[in-house]
């Protein structure tokens, strides 16, 4: 275990000729980076039209389902001559609910274009994929249990003797039925905005 | 432009450089592999949860499942209007629920490999995001069903004056806490899906 030594010359300018060669390293990262950040751009922006366009499946779900009002014109003995949301608590929720998602999906807009513009931040779209998430749960909710309605109103139930009212109140069925199938619309939206979000948080 | 010199005394002489970088590429891949431990440590310990998680959303999942299943009641009298027999398989809608629950809970057993793999490596992408992105599929369904039995029993319990649809549960005590402990279980079984997304999304961030 023979100890060598050996001389080694340090320059004296070393740290200055360091100090400006260090730019060099932060140019690289960037470089390496920008790969990324153009798809995850591209994928922000289709969140963003996602997102415009679930507004306007939830809005048009609750506002037709706000408007299924109809009055018959004659006086039956058991059924009343008037069918409106209000009637069914569950419709009650969805227009509610589809209200309050509509709303939540408006106020997220700025999120996501902070992720258009900042493609890199993870911040911005976990909260936007953990919001999303529990939003299209309660969405989905809303969706099947006034879709659970409206079959009962189509069909009837015969064990239970619960009978349809669809035969009397065609309008009001129709007019349900079709908001029940734009916030299924919305649903599907909510899905694709997950895994969008999911996709766009990989790391390299 | 004054030059320094430096004597710096070589321990190792030069005839052992071999083991000497040997020992040296050994300490890299243990910096290296410590940091990916340091990176990997909390997203194995989210992957652990992740797998507990799942084994409990197993079991609240066949446990509603078969709550609904076996939710029989024969009363021991005859009513005129109503049927003195009340099973799942008189409402579409419990038919629907019996069936997508069992769905999701078999969905969960086979996505248990997935998560062991996600344990196993916590650093890999593709495991995580096939996971989300399914978990997000069965949430829609499980949700689904949740919801529209709930639909249904609410109807059940109260009735609706203004369509005549008369409540049962006054005549199906037992039907109708069997069915609503099965929509509660159901429910729950909800929340752990969305811990389980919330969960693959925060692991599959990028530092």
């Amino acid at each position: 275990m023979k100890n060598e030594s050996t001389i080694i010359d340090v320059p004296a300018e070393s740290r200055s000729a360091m100090k400006g060669s260090a730019p060099l390293i932060g140019e690289a990262r960037d470089h390496t980076t920008s790969g990324s950040s153009g798809y995850k751009r591209g994928l922000s922006i289709f969140d963003f039209l996602l997102r415009l366009a679930a507004i306007i499946a939830a809005s048009v779900a609750a506002g037709t389902m706000f408007t299924s009002d109809e009055t018959l014109p004659f006086f039956t003995q058991f059924l009343q001559f008037q069918a409106g949301y209000d009637d069914l608590p569950t419709f009650q929720f969805f227009v509610i609910a589809m209200s309050m998602i509509s709303g939540y999906l408006v106020l997220s807009l700025p999120f996501s274009v902070v992720t258009i513009v900042r493609p890199l931040a993870t911040a911005p779209r976990l909260l936007l994929l953990v919001l999303d998430t529990a939003v299209m749960a309660f969405n989905m909710a809303a969706a099947s249990s006034a879709a659970a309605i409206a079959y009962l109103a189509h069909n009837g139930n015969q064990n239970t003797n619960w009978l349809p009212i669809c035969q009397q109140f065609e309008d009001f069925c129709q007019k349900t039925s079709g908001a029940v199938v734009s916030s299924f619309v919305s649903v599907v939206f909510f899905v694709i905005l997950v895994v969008l979000s999911g996709v766009a948080l990989k790391r390299h | 432009m004054a030059k320094e010199s430096t004597t710096i005394d070589v321990g190792e002489p030069s005839t052992v450089t071999k083991s000497a970088s040997h020992v040296e590429v050994d300490e890299k891949k243990k910096k290296g592999f410590v940091a990916a431990a340091a990176g990997g440590g909390y997203k194995r310990g989210l992957a652990i949860f992740d797998f507990l998680l799942r084994l409990a959303a197993i079991g609240i999942t066949i446990g509603a499942s078969s709550v609904m299943f076996t939710a029989e009641e024969t009363l021991p009298f005859f009513t005129q209007f109503l049927q003195f027999q009340a099973g799942y398989d008189d409402f579409p809608t419990f038919q629907f629920f019996v069936i997508s629950i069992a769905i999701v809970a078999s969905y969960l057993v086979l996505s248990l490999p997935f998560s062991i793999v996600t344990i196993v490596r916590p650093l890999a992408v593709a495991p995580r995001l096939i996971l989300l992105i399914s978990d997000t599929v069965i949430l829609t369904l499980t949700t689904a069903a949740a919801g529209a039995a709930a639909a249904i029993v609410y109807l059940a319990h109260n009735g609706n004056s203004n369509t005549n649809w008369l409540p049962i549960c006054q005549q199906f005590g037992d039907f109708c806490q069997a069915t609503s402990t099965a929509v509660v279980a159901a429910s729950i079984s909800v929340v752990f899906f969305v811990l389980l997304i919330v969960i693959s999304a925060i692991a599959l961030k990028r530092h």
